[in-house]
């Protein structure tokens, strides 16, 4: 019986960890490699805080049409499906906005503050709005052509994005394994031919244990929130990495962290920030498969599932 | 030929007919005690398969539950032209086919283990 390989390492701005279960011991060990090396690949080529990656030439270029490998080219598409699952709520072409409040390079440089701080600092609430302007719509791929087809100017943010998207293209690539997980920053990828259920943790983000636990056959989970990376921005006021589209202001809605079940991390990833942007009184609407609410008083709330709910497959 | 040698004649071919009758009926009751005891023993032997939980279909290698039926092809195969061997031999290879097939069927719970993978580790999902 083989042993299921990990891997624990820095990528994304965050940690990813990859869980593989081979037939044997030696290719599970095997794929957890390829797996790792797949994933720093694709974090070196779309993070947007190098000045050689693949995206950020893309942003700089002042073509329209910009030729493009297969990986930006699927980000490309992941922009428009992301904008148009979410009917634009979820929308990664507000890199002005975000590099206007302050998230340009590393935090290192703005005093970072607390959950508990960042809601006191703000005392707003209201839940965000999709750009009119919709600039998501003019993004998309070729492939015929193989290029990357969006106005100049308009620059995209890979985000959490990118995360559930790798964190899909790796999984796609496990057909052979037992068991796999890939976790990439929070946007795990579940399954494997055992049709184990794994158990996941939904972190809680004003700290202590766990909200509760899942226990996922296959699928994907991801999780968005503003605990992490909230900070003083330049002006003074508070601000975090989550935008409302129509203000391009961090957006404080009520919800500070949603989790959301989904057949794929991409989808999850934008059914969760959909969530939590849409603010506590829509919030469910986005969680068509299920997920955990958190509102700024700290409460959790499960919808469409329970915490150790028994094992759950998301059908496509 | 005279009456009496004629009827010493007949009562001759009388006895060799009962004799030859007895003989046929005794090879016939033979054959049919032999096989009904050979069909005993092999669903006897299905039977404690089974019981102790070791059912050749589900186990998890095709290979392995093929194994068993061909053992109890090959049971059957050799069981049948020993029946015409005389009566002391013929029991023999039967009471010594359990000893054969059981090992087969013991190999085969090994794939049922497989099945009992370990949980695969917990992961945590928070914000990105």
């Amino acid at each position: 019986m083989s042993a299921e390989a990990h891997r624990d390492f820095a990528c994304f701005g965050g940690r990813a960890t990859v869980h593989i279960r081979g037939e044997t011991t030696q290719s599970g060990e095997e794929a957890v490699d390829r797996a790792r090396e797949r994933l720093l690949d694709a974090h070196q080529r779309l993070t947007r805080f190098s000045e050689d990656s693949e995206l950020t030439l893309l942003n700089r270029d002042p073509r329209a049409a910009v030729p493009a490998t297969e990986l930006l080219q699927t980000l490309a598409a992941a922009v428009a499906e992301a904008g148009g699952r979410s009917d634009g709520l979820v929308d990664a072409t507000l890199l002005g906005g975000i590099e206007r409040a302050g998230y340009r390079e590393s935090l290192g440089e703005h005093r970072p503050v607390s959950l508990a701080e960042a809601l006191a600092g703000h005392t707003g609430r209201a839940p965000a709005s999709p750009d009119p302007a919709a600039r998501w719509r003019l993004v998309g791929a070729d492939p015929e052509a193989g290029t990357i087809v969006r106005p100049p100017g308009v620059g995209i943010d890979s985000g959490g994005i990118a995360k559930g998207l790798v964190a899909d293209l790796v999984a796609a690539e496990l057909g052979a394994a037992r068991a796999y997980a890939i976790d990439c920053c929070g946007d795990i990828r579940i399954g494997g031919s055992a049709g184990q259920p794994r158990r996941v943790a939904v972190d809680n983000p004003f700290g202590g244990g766990p909200l509760g636990e899942l226990r996922i056959v296959s699928g994907a989970v991801a999780t968005s929130g503003i605990s992490r990376r909230c900070w003083v921005g330049p002006d003074g006021a508070v601000a975090h990495h989550i935008l409302d589209p129509a203000s391009g202001e961090p957006a404080f809605t009520g919800i500070v962290q949603a989790t959301a079940l989904a057949p794929s991390a991409l989808l999850a990833e934008v059914y969760a920030k959909a969530a939590l942007l849409a603010g506590p009184e829509a919030a469910a609407r986005w969680l068509p498969h299920g997920g955990v609410l958190v509102g700024d008083d700290g409460e959790a709330e499960f919808v469409g599932i329970d915490s150790g709910t028994t094992a759950i497959a998301v059908a496509a | 030929m005279d009456p009496i040698e004629k009827l010493e004649r007949k009562r001759e071919a009388q006895r060799r007919l009962r004799a030859q009758r007895q003989r046929a009926g005794l090879l016939r009751g033979r054959v049919v005690a032999i096989s009904l005891i050979a069909f005993v023993l092999l669903w006897g032997i299905v039977f404690a398969q089974m019981a102790t939980g070791n059912d050749p279909v589900l186990g998890a290698s095709t290979p392995t539950t093929r194994s068993g039926s061909a053992v109890a092809k090959e049971a059957i195969e050799t069981t049948v032209p020993k029946e015409l061997e005389p009566e002391a031999n013929e029991l023999e290879p039967i009471e010594e086919e359990p000893v054969e097939v059981e090992p087969e069927f013991e190999a085969e719970a090994e794939p049922e283990i497989e099945f009992e993978e370990p949980e695969p580790a917990p992961v945590t999902t928070s914000q990105s």
